[in-house]
């Protein structure tokens, strides 16, 4: 009985010696994102598909370093308390060696103070806010668009377009004041004649219709939109709704990306028509093998279209596990060296990241992009007309307009 | 011209809020307490609305009812399951553990929120509407076909509302609850198959609003909290309970919003009725129309 008892242990001892997934710790990596109201869900599911890809492109090769990649996941409901305590509990609890996935401004902006507390290496996914930047944090690093970027191209549009009065629309986060506040600067020095005014959302109400009727009587040229869904949503049904856009005279113009969610045509139906778009993403972009591979399992898996949120977010996750690959260690300092100094090959193109101190601190600065019209209701990204194509100049005269 | 849009525009919205509220204001009339899941039955009414109309294909007219009877289903549910094991027994009102029911409420507000986000997912949808007439002048007014109608119903629905409370043996059974419970048991009154009444049409109202407002404001997971919030305020700003109270604050709500976010600021829109709702408790807490509006 006892030397059956003696095999049975030696047995189950050797198993858990030998057994590969046992015997190999995963190299774990935080993700804080929003899994639950109020912040952006839709947001975050495509974060988390974008890394999912990657994770499991890494360990089908073999992992890193001989290890797994292995991610651990915190939902911050879009809430910077909530973020800076999930990102505390990450490092502090669950030892993560990086910190990737961070997709609103506000919540990022609370938890690079712990990242940079605890000297841990934390990629900023899709938080636009400058100051995340301005900070000047050598343990950050953003291979996210932001708003200098978006705003000084849509200030350029909107000087090609010869247009003399425009109106902002802009949700009340660290994203939306920025973006509407930098646009209105820029404008002002660039072009002095346009007049330039943001209106401030609560990105929680459903009812905008106060904000719009104003501009009945007086329609501006151009309504932008610095917001994100669903508020963006509501906004836009609601300005088609008064009849103020689109019209012969003004057109709405979105600096968020807004046609790249998938949840974009089953709310916005006639108001999305005519709206032109800043977009970091079109399939007619140039694509690298890597992002054409992501951009095929994010279709076999989901059945959608790929989007530049999911490819951010694969890239986000690419670079850490390149700066694990470079350093040969997953120790702190030695990963956020080896991410200053290593040529990044990215699914989108990154390069480089900048060391100028202000909004360019840690940036991949040359992000393509592009601003397409939707033209027409249900219209997929790809069949977009293209206004200014990566690289090119913008050209007005493409621009369509409602007969009436 | 702009003031016009803006009464106009305030009063529609007067309207829906109503239909929000006033389960609200029944539920606290007759138990005394706060409904904390009250817009996730409005959640849960846009949600059937929307999910039988585009998944299961069937008229926005047929989706309407199916709505209505999911919320009144939730509200028995709610008031047989949770909350009767709360006051069954007690023929007082003052014995009851009210602050169970505040748990209670706020528990299952968060299970369904969560629930929903998982079946159905995070993404909001737009639901069909009601009637195919996109956006048209009426006078001065911009409206949308869906706009008119489910301001048209919602008046409806507030009409028979009071009809049904002022003339029919159960509004009177709910009134005579509502004025003392106690003295309504002596006198026959079934005081607790009556609140499972009140929880039915709380729940059926709220249902109904969130189909109708479902093409208006893209329902996801988190939209309860939007008529909750406006619930709380109407509730307060017409008298804890008043049914009639809260009609007329509804529209007060309604146009005062529009008007504040147009000549004070658009940003802080929603935080005008937070601050009524402190107005009012710090220095007139029986309400606009006070005590005698105080009843079912």
């Amino acid at each position: 009985m006892m030397s059956g008892l003696r095999y049975l242990m030696g047995m189950l001892g050797y198993a858990l010696v030998m057994s590969p997934a046992l015997a190999v710790d995963p190299i774990l990596i935080g993700v804080s994102l929003t899994q639950s109201p109020p912040g952006s869900v839709v947001q975050g599911a495509q974060v988390k598909d974008g890394m999912e890809i990657v994770k499991d492109l890494v360990n089908a090769r073999g992992g890193v370093l001989g290890r797994p990649i292995k991610l651990l996941y915190e939902d911050n409901q879009g809430i910077p308390e909530k973020g800076r305590a999930a990102t505390e509990k990450l490092i502090t609890s669950d030892k993560v060696v990086a910190l990737a996935g961070g997709h609103q401004s506000s919540v990022c902006l609370a938890e690079i103070e712990v990242a940079h507390r605890y000297k841990v290496p934390y990629v900023n996914t899709n938080c636009w806010s400058d100051d995340v930047r301005k900070r000047g944090y050598p343990e950050v690093f953003n291979t996210s668009p932001y708003n200098t970027l978006v705003s000084s191209t849509m200030a350029t549009t909107l000087i090609a377009m010869k247009v003399k009065r425009v109106v902002a629309f802009a949700e009340n986060t660290d994203y939306g004041i920025g973006q509407a506040k930098l646009t209105g600067e820029l404008l002002k020095a660039q072009a002095p004649q346009i007049e330039y005014k943001y209106e401030t959302l609560d990105r929680t109400s459903k009812d905008f219709t106060a904000a719009v009727l104003p501009l009945r009587a007086n329609p501006p040229d151009v309504i932008v939109l610095s917001m994100l869904p669903p508020a963006a949503y509501l906004a836009m049904n609601q300005i088609y709704e008064q009849g103020v856009a689109p019209s012969p005279k003004t057109i709405l113009y979105d600096g968020s990306g807004l046609a790249d969610y998938p949840d974009f045509w089953q709310n916005v139906k006639e108001g999305g028509k005519y709206m032109l778009s800043f977009a970091l993403y079109h399939p007619q972009m140039k694509q690298t093998k890597l992002a054409t591979d992501i951009a095929a399992e994010y279709k076999k898996r989901t059945g959608g279209d790929v989007n530049r949120l999911v490819l951010q977010a694969a890239d986000s996750l690419q670079l850490v596990i390149q700066g694990i690959e470079t350093a040969k260690s997953t120790d702190s300092d030695k990963l956020i060296k080896a991410m200053q100094t290593m040529k990044f090959e990215s699914i989108r193109g990154i390069s480089d990241f900048s060391s100028k101190p202000g909004f360019g601190y840690q940036q991949w600065l040359e992000i393509p992009f592009v601003n397409y019209e939707m033209t027409a209701e249900k219209q997929p990204v790809g069949q977009t007309l293209m206004i200014q194509g990566p690289g090119q100049k913008f050209d007005p005269a493409k621009i369509v307009r409602p007969a009436k | 011209m702009l003031a016009f849009d803006l009464l106009s525009n305030g009063l529609i919205y007067g309207c829906f809020y109503a239909l929000m509220a006033v389960g609200l204001a029944m539920i606290f009339g007759v138990l005394k307490i706060v409904n904390f899941a009250h817009g996730e039955f409005f959640m849960i009414g846009a949600y059937t609305y929307v999910l039988t109309s585009l998944k299961l294909g069937v008229s926005p007219w047929v989706a309407l009812p199916c709505a209505a009877f999911a919320g009144a289903l939730l509200g028995w549910l709610v008031e047989r399951l949770l909350m009767r094991p709360l006051y069954q027994g007690y023929a007082s009102w003052g014995f009851m553990k009210d602050e169970y029911a505040v748990v209670v409420t706020f528990g299952l507000s968060l299970l369904l929120i969560n629930l929903v986000d998982k079946i159905v997912g995070p993404y909001s949808f737009r639901g069909p509407p009601l009637i195919d007439v996109g956006r048209f002048a009426f006078g001065p007014i911009m409206l949308t076909g869906q706009k008119a109608v489910a301001a048209i119903v919602s008046i409806l629905l507030m009409v028979a509302l009071a009809l049904f409370i002022k003339r029919s043996v159960w509004g009177k059974q709910i009134q005579a609850v509502a004025q003392n419970r106690l003295g309504a048991s002596l006198a026959g009154i079934d005081a607790t198959r009556t609140t499972s009444l009140i929880f039915v049409i709380s729940g059926m109202l709220a249902a109904l609003s969130g189909a109708l407002l479902a093409p208006l404001v893209n329902p996801s997971p988190d939209i309860g909290a939007f008529p909750a919030v406006k619930s709380y305020v109407i509730v307060v700003l017409g008298g804890m309970g008043s049914i009639w109270g809260a009609m007329i604050a509804a529209l007060i709500l309604g146009v005062s919003e529009a008007f504040f976010s147009v000549y004070l600021s658009y940003d802080y829109r929603d935080a005008f009725g937070l601050i009524i709702l402190v107005l009012v408790l710090l220095f007139r807490p029986q309400g606009l129309f006070g005590e005698k509006g105080r009843q079912v």
